[in-house]
């Protein structure tokens, strides 16, 4: 068998058994969230996380996220056949570019973890043109996570980047012009999806979290800056760096006791997300009743009420959210700012109306604003999706004229009698399958990997900090810190911490 | 590379004393006997003296256009060079044979290394400079530089021609126009008019323009910019007034005693011209609640503070200080202004309140109690040079009460990082016309322009240093690429890669290039800077080599806290890491073959450093490897990004991309707004440009193999 290194989706099928939910794979890096193009030039602005483009070796999910038989997982770079041999307990690699059986088991704890088809891909012929190894392991959560952590344990081995594959592949002419075309728009796309997720992500008790520690390493580190450029000209008051290393140590702690505390990733759900929007009284409520057919488990994120569902294979997260209309009392104007947030970082739109109402001014406005700029929005960019249901059709006369013959695409529908029900729920499972299939809306095993893989990091560069006497090595200690969890929670340049600088101290003679 | 021994011209007279009219766009062709030079630079402050001396050390015949030669090396503000960061800049000017590190070491009245303690990569070398000495020697040195011509006169006016086809800007320069009507041509011109460009000194709510009365010869300039197309900007500084030495009570301060050895600031010198201990002390003292009170009650007499104007964070006024910290007690550094000065630089009292508050307010300060503030004489304001104060002050044994100076910048995202403007060919800005604030900023920039105008006359490609390779290429990238809205100082925290990027391997970094790329520096410097490489690689393999358990190492070297558990053997290079070991004991432990590594002090000491960061910078070589993938990636410098239709991008990210006009993908994603898909589309078109460039350069045979290369590619995909 000889792998064609074009695409990573094309290896899917050399292995026969290969379930045919693959392929709708269609992204050239399945399984990266997203690339920051930003690749190697963020070292300016998180300086310290490894730059991608180095030579270090990634690994990552390639397939998609969900139920599924086989799953993918690829490494690329310099490490990739030590890594094999390591996984495998094996001495020799199996011959290049032959499917071979082998039983991973885990470096640290000599655990078997699957048996599973391995690749072996020597550059330069390679998809990326380095060394890959492709594991074909099955396709359940605990493997997949386990084979993960099992990489992430070896030296030299770390997540990849949003598109790093893509990235790699493209600066060693393994791409033509054509595909690289085609990457823009790809970009353009996750970035978006990633935003999203991003934004969901950082409303959980992780993100603040993350967000909380990066504030406090950045304060610590504008201190330490503070102190080597202003120090010795400048009056800095007392204990500047004493109070950066009691911040720094508290840090640690905290990093530590979260990396022991898995429950805490795991709460960090996964799913499509779905949430069910409309003016008040269109029915929104009564129709959550028929759709969660499964394992109906409510719990509350403030005033939203969120329901993990399973329709049709696919994990969903269905989200109702209080009506929406303007000039109403304080309490219920943050309920339906909430509302205006979840619609935000939904995947997918249930916009519901009350068909026998459609020419009330909330129902006209609701129209006007969340209906038509979704539906603004082009198709190809993997924007968010909508579904326009009309509730309460069995108040329209049966022999009437429809209900508007200018509104968009819609579906009818009566919570009541449960007509147009059928229609609803292929209707979600067409809409569910598109989204699903697009892998950057959610692979919480990579996210939890890469945020495992940067907290770790972080927490490893924070000890290098304690042991430097140089001060210029323990702030660049403290740069590689931050940039791991600038890396998760975006954002934080050389501007913030002079900012923070300024703000805080009277520098200047 | 050696010069013929020889003097630089003085001409103190201008050329022509003839009247015509200007003529903005004249032909190419010059009058017979108008002088000719290649490169002209305007301005004789640190921006001015650097780059004149650089394009003439490449080998252009250059002219130095200043409003009077005795200004020349004048020191406008403070009475000091280097410090954090600023050291950094002025180890890489020496380092392509720049002149201010070795006047320096001449001129230096308290040398001071900052940052002791804290690390090698952030060691600040400072000193005081004898503000008189430091002048002299400036101007000794740029009137013995061959090929250099210094002439008195102020410019009017550029003269603009047709563009060159290939390359961008809407006009080139070929000369200039002086007051007196008299022109002058030259290839490039390169300017460097500091605060000169309207500025306006302040006092209180007394404002007087910069320029000379009637006729203000900054203001020609300033317009002719302003109608090329050339976005301004207004920024503002200030100074503190200065005090006599005799009025202070220095028994009741703190004393700060100079280094003992002094660090000297160029590579060329094993030490400076003044022993420590004939060298002159700094004294410290604080402001008080009462200074506070003074500057609060008085604000409305002070329009410079209540101005809009962005002034610097970092160096600000006594009143913003009082504003924004308040309740706190501010240092005030008393600094020698030379050695028979008998002036005091009050570092930290930068203040433009009207003249008679400002006595007020230093005589609540301990140790000021009968301070004597300089007193005005309103007719220096008129000098046609702002930065006339301080020691042109002294020596015509007057001076001036603190002040405000606004001033017109040049929004640096205007010019490329070899300095020249997008707009005029061959025309290029350094220093504080930058948006820039420092006299080492300035003398950095000057350097670059100096050698990049006179590259620009032989047809050679630009002299650009990376963000990788010096504070100098952070300074120009962060200008270039993102401007600035506040004057901008260099501090080692801006640089991501300052373990790298250190005082003590300036001549690494950038003598080997200045030599070959640039052609600005000496045989002489080159083949030390050679010997020092080569001899740094040698001995660092050879502490790598050396392998002894840990249990002999601290046989060998008692004083060594290492862990004698490890059972694996250290390296010597690792022995070298520990604080209390350096090149000296190691060769007492190991005579053969470190011994002769401790016979250059210099060596024995970086080796020292060197070890000190190996292993960090093993993983920031790899950083700066990507980061030089990026920069490798070259724009098209003539793409005109408001048409282009090859590549798509928003209007947001067009407008961008063309006013920075980034010149690498690197630059380019480093602009805040500019989207990843938009680099991407960018990164398709250079691959594209450059696959047909490629394609067209080659003959058809060439062609033919790579359409085959090309199908093999598509075979194997």
């Amino acid at each position: 068998t000889v792998h064609s290194p074009t695409c990573p989706h094309l290896c899917f099928l050399l292995v026969p058994a290969l379930e045919p939910q693959f392929l709708h794979l269609q992204t050239p890096d399945p399984g990266d969230p997203v690339w920051n193009v930003r690749w190697a030039l963020c070292t300016r602005r998180s300086s310290g996380a490894p730059a991608p483009g180095s030579g270090a070796t990634i690994f990552a999910l390639s397939s998609g996220q969900g139920r599924c038989g086989i799953a993918v997982i690829r490494t690329s770079g310099p490490s990739s056949g030590h890594a094999l041999r390591i996984l495998t307990a094996a001495r020799d690699l199996p011959p290049a570019r032959h499917a071979s059986l082998r039983l991973l088991s885990d470096p640290r704890s000599g655990e078997p973890l699957d048996r599973a088809l391995v690749l072996w891909f020597p550059g330069p012929r390679s998809f990326t043109g380095e060394d890959c190894v492709e594991f074909h392991v099955h396709g359940g959560p605990a493997v997949v996570s386990g084979v993960l952590q099992a990489l992430g344990s070896v030296p030299g081995l770390r997540p990849a980047e949003a598109g790093e594959f893509t990235r790699r592949a493209f600066a060693n002419g393994k791409l033509n012009l054509t595909e690289v075309e085609g990457l823009a728009d790809l970009i353009h796309a996750e970035t978006e999806a990633q935003r999203r997720q991003a934004l969901r992500q950082l409303d959980g008790e992780l993100g603040h979290l993350c967000c909380g520690w990066a504030e406090t390493l950045t304060k610590a580190l504008a201190h330490v800056e503070a102190y080597i450029d202003f120090g010795e000209d400048d009056n800095l008051e007392e204990g500047v760096l004493e109070q950066a290393d009691v911040e720094v140590r508290a840090l640690e702690v905290a990093l530590g006791a979260h990396l022991q505390d898995a429950r805490r990733g795991q709460r960090l759900r996964s799913g499509a997300h779905v949430v069910v929007t409309g003016p008040p009284n269109a029915g929104k409520s009564s129709l959550r009743k028929p759709v969660s057919i499964v394992s109906p488990e409510p719990g509350t994120t403030r005033d939203v009420l969120e329901t993990p569902v399973d329709l049709a294979g696919f994990p969903v997260l269905l989200s109702d959210t209080a009506g929406l209309r303007e000039g109403v009392g304080p309490v219920e104007q943050e309920g339906v700012r909430r509302a205006r947030d979840r619609l935000e970082q939904a995947d997918l739109i249930l916009a519901m109306l009350d068909a026998s109402d459609l020419a009330s001014p909330s129902s006209c406005n609701f129209l006007a604003t969340v209906v038509a700029s979704v539906g603004a929005q082009s198709p190809s960019d993997s924007s968010q999706r909508l579904l326009l249901v009309l509730n309460k059709s069995d108040l329209l006369s049966r022999k009437g004229p429809g209900p508007r013959p200018d509104l968009p695409p819609h579906l009818l529908l009566s919570c009541l009698t449960g007509e147009g029900l059928d229609g609803l729920l292929e209707a979600l499972r067409k809409e569910l399958a598109a989204v699903c299939g697009d892998p950057s809306t959610g692979s919480p095993l990579l996210t939890r990997a890469r945020h495992q893989h940067h907290l770790q990091g972080c927490l490893d560069a924070l000890s290098h900090y304690k042991q430097s006497k140089d001060l210029a090595l323990a702030a660049e200690a403290l740069r590689v810190a931050r940039g791991h969890l600038t890396q998760l929670t975006g954002g934080g340049g050389t501007e913030e911490i002079l900012d923070i600088i300024f703000r805080d101290f009277c520098v200047g003679k | 590379m050696f010069y013929f021994r020889g003097c630089g011209r003085w001409v103190a007279a201008s050329f022509t004393k003839q009247q015509f009219p200007l003529a903005r766009l004249s032909s190419d062709s010059a009058a017979p006997r108008t002088p000719h030079f290649d490169v002209i630079v305007i301005g004789g402050g640190h921006a001015g003296t650097e780059a004149a001396t650089a394009a003439a050390r490449c080998g252009s015949r250059t002219l130095l256009l200043t409003h009077r030669v005795d200004t020349i090396g004048q020191m406008s503000c403070n009475p000091s060079f280097g410090g954090i960061g600023k050291g950094h800049l002025m180890r890489e000017v020496d380092a392509l044979d720049g002149l201010c590190s070795r006047i320096c070491d001449q001129s230096g009245v308290h040398y001071k290394v900052l940052n002791r303690r804290k690390g090698p990569a952030v060691w600040g070398l400072r000193a005081q400079i004898d503000r008189k000495l430091y002048k002299q020697n400036m101007q000794k040195e740029i009137l013995n530089t061959p090929l250099l011509t210094v002439q008195e006169g102020a410019v009017e006016d550029l003269i603009l021609t047709e563009p060159e086809p290939e390359h961008t800007g809407k006009c080139r320069v070929s000369g200039v126009v002086l007051v007196d009507g008299s022109t002058v041509y030259a290839e490039s011109v390169i300017l460097t008019t500091g605060t000169f460009l309207r500025g306006m000194i302040v006092i209180g709510l007394e404002m007087h323009p910069a320029g000379r009365l009637g006729d203000h010869p900054s203001i020609g300039l300033a317009q002719t910019l302003e109608k090329l197309g050339f976005v301004v900007g207004r920024l503002k500084t200030g100074t503190p007034p200065r005090i006599a030495k005799d009025s202070i009570n220095f028994s009741i301060l703190n004393k700060q005693t100079p280094d003992n050895p002094s660090v000297p600031f160029s590579f060329t010198n094993e030490t400076v011209w003044i022993k420590p201990e004939d060298q002159l002390p700094c004294y410290l003292t604080h402001t008080n609640p009462r200074v506070d009170e003074i500057v609060l009650k008085n604000l409305h007499l002070n329009s410079h503070v209540k101005e809009t104007t962005r002034g610097p964070r970092y160096c600000p006024s006594i009143e913003s200080k009082v504003l924004r910290f308040p309740n706190r007690l501010h240092q005030v550094w008393l600094e020698p202004e030379g050695m028979d000065s008998d002036l005091i630089y009050p570092q930290g009292l930068s203040v433009t309140l009207p003249a008679e508050l400002q006595e007020k307010m230093i005589t609540c300060i301990r140790g000021l109690e009968k301070a004597k503030v300089i007193q005005p004489d309103r007719v220096l304001l008129l000098l046609p040079r702002m930065e006339c104060n301080g020691a042109i002050l002294a020596h015509h044994n007057l001076s001036l009460p603190g002040y405000g100076v606004q001033y017109d910048y040049l929004d640096p995202r205007q010019i490329t990082p070899s300095l020249e403007t997008h707009l005029v060919q061959r025309l290029f800005f350094a220093g504080q016309i930058n948006g820039t604030t420092g006299y080492e900023e300035a003398a950095a920039q000057g350097v670059i322009a100096g050698i990049n105008a006179s590259l620009r006359v032989s047809r050679k490609p630009p002299f650009v240093v990376s963000r990788t390779e010096g504070y100098i290429g952070v300074l120009i990238d962060d200008l270039t690429t993102l401007g600035t809205s506040e004057p901008y100082r260099m501090f080692t925290s801006r640089v991501e890669f300052r373990l790298s990027l250190r005082p003590d391997n300036a001549d690494i970094r950038l003598t080997l290039r200045g030599y070959k790329d640039a052609g600005c520096v000496s045989q002489q410097r080159y083949e030390r800077a050679c010997w020092m490489k080569s001899s740094l690689e040698e001995g660092i393999s050879v502490l790598k080599f050396i392998e002894f358990s840990s249990s002999k190492w601290k046989n060998l070297i008692p004083e060594v806290s290492i862990s004698t558990s490890r059972s694996l053997p250290v390296r010597a290079l690792d022995v070298l890491k520990y604080e209390e070991v350096d090149m000296d004991s190691l060769a007492k432990a190991v005579p053969e073959p470190l011994k002769k590594y401790t016979k250059c002090r210099e060596l024995a000491e970086r080796l020292k450093i060197e070890a000190t960061y190996e292993s960090v910078l093993f993983h920031q070589l790899q950083e700066i490897k990507g980061v030089q993938q990026d920069e490798a990636l070259q724009l098209p410098k003539d793409i005109d990004y408001l048409t282009i239709r090859d590549v798509s991008l928003s209007h947001e990210v067009r407008e961008k991309l063309h006013f920075s006009r980034p010149q690498t993908i690197g630059a380019a994603s480093r602009i805040p707004g500019v989207t990843p898909a938009a680099i991407i589309n960018l990164l398709r078109f250079v691959k594209t440009t450059q696959q047909r460039q490629a394609a067209m350069n080659e003959s058809p045979k060439t062609d033919q193999c790579l359409r085959d290369a090309d199908r093999l590619q598509e075979r194997q995909l």
